[in-house]
């Protein structure tokens, strides 16, 4: 991020644009438009990476809003137009589906295949940011088709994955340097996801969290860019409006909160009970032989358009259905059918290699889930002032976090999804009591689980995140040094030594300059027999570089190797040794973690 | 979303073969012109795909305004659901939505909605009484009465006064059917006062209103005003006579039951009202027409006719009137003396001085019997009525 090379603007004379400006009959379209190729391509490359982070948001909410006018037309004509299709078209739109679909991945997009995610994360720790541009064309068609026919996924991993290809196709195009490269197919992920929400602070949240790993402030401004200008774009088109609308809501009383506590109980161990079947299932059903390939998603169709006969809410992403149930439209025991079925659902489409997202799958099993919750408690505390809607928010949250492992974002994108931000400690209770269940029983994230039985092993960002980062204090010796003052006398120096033979010694010439006195000057002083010397005459090595308790070990062994110790200071008084710390202390530190 | 062991591989295989290299600015051009081509294309089939989902959503609506028309509520809710799908943020689609819920007796699925419609325009009229009404179905009197209250201070969009009223008549009526008639009041004055001096229908309303709330003054202006207007207004006569019977106006109210027609009169409770005037009125001494016989025979009548009333009622009690007073009955009881002497028709006819007394001591002695046994009957009732007309007031 912060290379100070300055882009060398390519040999505009021999540029075709420069012809077509020089042959031209208007005087002033020349001017202005080497005035402006003048600004855009001798800008720094950081400068450059950020109009192009616009540039990406752009392309990226135009490529969500065909997407989801693909999907919305296609389940039109597919199923047709009521939220209760008639029953031929239940069973044979998913199963017809699913088989074009199969079909579509095998021959045509082998690479729509896989998670979004875990594409993107590929292209950043292995392929350089490279994603190709069919992936981006076979996602859509195939994404649209499966989604569109009913089967139970959702398009936000997909978008996700969209720009992610579209913002890597841009970098390659524009020959962005290797690095910037690699870093641009996130920025583009987070202007897809962020489109397909219509939520820009969750994307960039969860591409930080996901893909990512780390606050990285370079990319950070260019993610965040992309991420709104692609929602700007997006609701040029599809309107502002949030996805859902929730009725109001407000905690009396922090006992009120309690059931919220239990929804984060039964969203953690609804997450772990999906992603238990998940990781069972997926490693058999990988081992079939490949000719079922074909028929799987077909398969996975049937068994939704079953469901579909009697509770045609599991199929699809399921929006609609989320926003009844956030207006109380099914009673507990309903809610709990729909949330049990759509993960029965959901895992036979993913399973059987459909392409398509598990955002919205999950976002719906925990609104049902929470709706549930919220309907038994008004059913048997009435007296209790939470409604279905607000428990039904809460719950999407919950099991958000649960089963995707991704806290921050789900506490966020639920309150951008419904545009309420009354929720949020409710939601915040919620999701984390459902994240901590999800982890204490599953140790590897979804995605991080996915990619594992897929052969690869990428970074994964919930360990990171979680990395014990060492400090000056984890390494630092509090008594091992003695500190000298240039007036005093060698003499009395060597008497307080005596005591100590493993104490070093470090002058403190004024406040924030220490020198390291060692034995062997302290002794040829003494040897010439002047009692009247001071330190003040010894040679000593310095000024030293100092550090504080609280920077990291990483940084105090920049150093360490050069200097036989180091002088741990007080922030507040540069005066002040609090200890000493050397190569050989920061080794044990590091040594004494357990690694992995 | 599913994965498998081939895609990531896929992925992970950098393409080798290298594209064709323009400059950095042929390239941004291009994507520029892309960008903008790209831009018609979106707004395109996005214009193509609204226009698709509006007539969705509008086909859809007609069809469950049809079937709530037609009494199917079911239909309407399901049908009303789906225009809802295409067009999520309707107010108009999700008021309907509630209406049809409301009327299938899913009270709490309409609540929810008409909640999220309150949320995002809480002043708005229609959607807080569509609330009153669902809680005044659930019998949540406060939660009814602080809807109803919005909505008459809420928004309308269309005859905003005329709906105010017809939302305090219902607020009212609904006061009324739950006996809280001192809360009704204020909305019934408020009522009046908002209704349009020559709009007869609305002032009959706001009369009966006044009577069910036993304001009987306000009920007899109101019903003057709509007869004078329309001196055949059966309506009207009725509510003026029964005002005017309660607010102890016998004779005016004989005015009025006597202009009703026939069919009107024979109900049980108005003849009960027009042979209570009419004993009042015969019984009544204090009419300046009258001889001093009449008047003497009539304070007689009275006196004597209370005290037979005091006698009954104290034999139903087990009281004597014999033994020394001690009880309001024997209070109230003269001495027979005074009875066939001073109070004699002869003796008030010669000394008219004496007949307010005599009335007094009657009312006095209805008073006392009504008291320990109940409202009197008959021609004692006419007495103890005519009575509080002049004032006595109830023990």
């Amino acid at each position: 991020m912060t290379e100070p090379s300055v882009l060398v603007r390519p040999n505009t004379a021999a540029s075709p644009l420069t012809a077509v400006s020089a042959s031209n009959s208007r005087p002033g379209f020349r001017a202005v438009w080497e005035g402006w190729t003048n600004r855009v391509f001798t800008m720094r490359e950081d400068r450059f990476f950020l109009f192009l982070a616009v540039l990406i948001g752009v392309f990226s909410g135009l490529a969500v809003v065909c997407f989801r006018i693909a999907i919305e037309w296609t389940q039109i004509e597919l199923l047709g137009s009521s939220l209760s299709p008639p029953i031929p078209r239940v069973i044979l739109a998913p199963i017809l589906g699913g088989l074009a679909v199969a079909l579509l991945v095998i021959y045509v997009f082998p690479r729509a295949r896989g998670s979004g995610v875990n594409q993107t994360k590929s292209a950043v720790y292995v392929s350089n940011g490279y994603i190709p541009f069919d992936t981006v064309v076979g996602k859509f068609i195939t994404c649209a088709l499966a989604i569109g026919s009913g089967h139970s996924l959702g398009p936000e991993d997909p978008s996700l994955q969209m720009g992610a290809g579209i913002a890597s196709l841009l970098g390659r195009r524009l020959r962005l340097s290797q690095e910037k490269v690699r870093l641009i197919a996130p920025v583009g992920a987070a202007a897809g996801l962020a489109a397909a929400f219509n939520a820009p602070i969750s994307a960039v949240l969860f591409v930080l969290e996901e893909v990512i790993g780390t606050w990285s402030a370079g990319v950070l401004g260019a993610i965040v860019l992309a991420a709104i200008s692609s929602v700007v774009t997006m609701r040029a088109f599809l309107g502002p409006e949030s996805m859902f609308r929730v009725p109001p809501f407000r905690v009396a009383k922090p006992a009120d909160l309690l059931a919220y506590v239990a929804l984060g109980i039964v969203g953690g161990l609804a997450s772990l009970v999906f992603l238990k079947w998940l990781a069972y299932a997926r490693p058999r059903i990988l081992s079939l032989p490949r000719w079922t390939q074909h028929f799987q998603p077909a398969v996975a169709g049937l068994l939704i358009g079953i469901i579909g006969i009697r509770l045609p809410q599991v199929m699809g992403a399921g929006y609609p259905i989320i926003d009844q149930a956030m207006h109380g439209q099914f009673t507990w025991k309903l809610l709990l059918i729909l949330a049990g079925l759509k993960i029965l659902a959901t895992g036979f489409s993913f399973l059987s290699g459909t392409p398509g997202g598990m955002f919205a799958p999950s976002l719906f099993i925990g609104a049902m889930l929470g709706g549930a919750v919220g309907a038994i408690e008004q059913h048997f505390f009435p007296a209790l002032p939470g409604n279905v809607g607000t428990f039904a928010l809460v719950g999407m949250s919950t099991f958000f976090a649960g089963f995707l492992r991704v806290p921050i974002t789900s506490v966020f994108m639920v309150i951008e999804v419904s545009g309420n931000y009354t929720a949020i400690l409710p939601v915040m209770i919620s999701s984390l009591i459902a994240y901590g269940i999800s982890r204490s029983y599953i140790k590897v994230p979804l995605f991080d689980l996915l990619a594992r039985q897929d052969g690869l092993v990428l970074p994964s960002v919930e360990e990171r995140r979680e990395q014990l980062i060492l400090t000056v204090e984890d390494a630092m010796r509090v008594d091992a040094a003695l500190v000298l003052e240039p007036g005093d006398k060698v003499t009395e120096v060597i008497k307080r030594l005596e005591a100590r033979e493993d104490l070093l010694c470090f002058l403190r010439v004024r406040p924030g300059e220490w020198n390291l006195i060692e034995r062997s000057e302290l002794q040829r002083l003494v040897a010439d027999a002047s009692p009247t010397h001071t330190l003040a005459e010894a040679k000593s090595k310095g000024p030293l570089p100092f550090v504080f308790r609280d920077m990291s070990l990483e940084e105090a062994l920049h150093w360490a190797g050069d200097w036989p110790a180091l002088p741990v200071l007080s922030r507040a008084d540069l005066s002040k040794l609090e200890g000493v710390v050397t190569l050989d202390d920061i080794l044990k530190a590091f040594r004494k973690v357990p690694v992995g | 979303m599913g994965p498998r062991m081939s895609s990531s591989a896929n992925t992970i295989a950098v393409g080798k073969k290298s594209p064709p290299i323009y400059s950095r600015e042929v390239v941004l051009f291009g994507c520029i012109a892309l960008l903008a081509l790209f831009v018609l294309f979106t707004a395109t089939i996005s214009r193509m795909y609204h226009k698709k989902i509006h007539v969705l959503a509008d086909d859809w609506f007609d069809q469950g305004e049809a079937s709530f028309r037609a009494g199917d509520t079911k239909s309407a809710w399901t049908d009303d659901r789906n225009a809802l799908v295409y067009s999520p943020n309707n107010t108009k689609f999700q008021f309907h939505l509630a209406q049809a819920l409301a009327a299938a007796g899913r009270g709490e699925e309409a609540r929810s909605y008409l909640l999220s419609l309150l949320s995002e325009s809480p002043g708005d009229g229609e959607v807080n009484l569509a609330l009153a009404r669902i809680a005044t179905h659930k019998g949540l009197i406060p939660e009814a009465l602080r809807y109803y209250h919005s909505a008459i201070y809420g928004e309308w969009e269309s005859d905003p006064i005329g709906m105010r009223w017809q939302v305090r008549r219902e607020l009212a009526e609904y006061l009324l059917d739950r006996g809280l008639q001192q809360q009704a009041v204020p909305g019934i004055i408020a009522l009046a006062d908002s209704t349009p001096p020559n709009d007869t229908e609305r002032l009959r309303v706001v009369g009966n209103l006044f009577l069910r709330a036993k304001l009987w003054n306000r009920a007899l202006d109101v019903f003057r005003a709509v007869s004078s207007a329309n001196n055949s207004d059966e309506d009207a006569l009725l509510g003026a006579g029964i005002s005017a019977f309660n607010l102890g106006q016998y004779n005016l109210a004989l005015d009025y039951f006597e202009q009703l027609p026939e069919k009107d009169r024979s109900s049980p409770e108005i003849a009960e009202m027009c042979r209570t005037a009419q004993q009042v009125k015969d019984m009544n001494p204090f009419v300046g027409e009258l001889s001093r016989e009449a008047k003497a025979r009539k304070a007689a009548n009275a006196l004597s006719l209370a005290t037979a009333r005091l006698r009954e009622c104290a034999g139903q009690d087990g009281q004597s009137l014999s033994t020394a007073p001690q009880t309001p009955l024997q209070e109230a009881l003269p001495n027979s003396k005074q009875i066939s002497t001073k109070w004699s028709w002869q003796n008030i006819a010669k000394y008219p001085e004496t007949m307010d007394e005599a009335m007094g001591r009657a009312f006095e002695m209805e008073n006392a019997a009504a008291t320990a046994c109940g409202e009197p009957k008959g021609a004692d009732r006419a007495l103890w009525l005519l009575g509080h007309s002049r004032g006595v007031p109830a023990q």
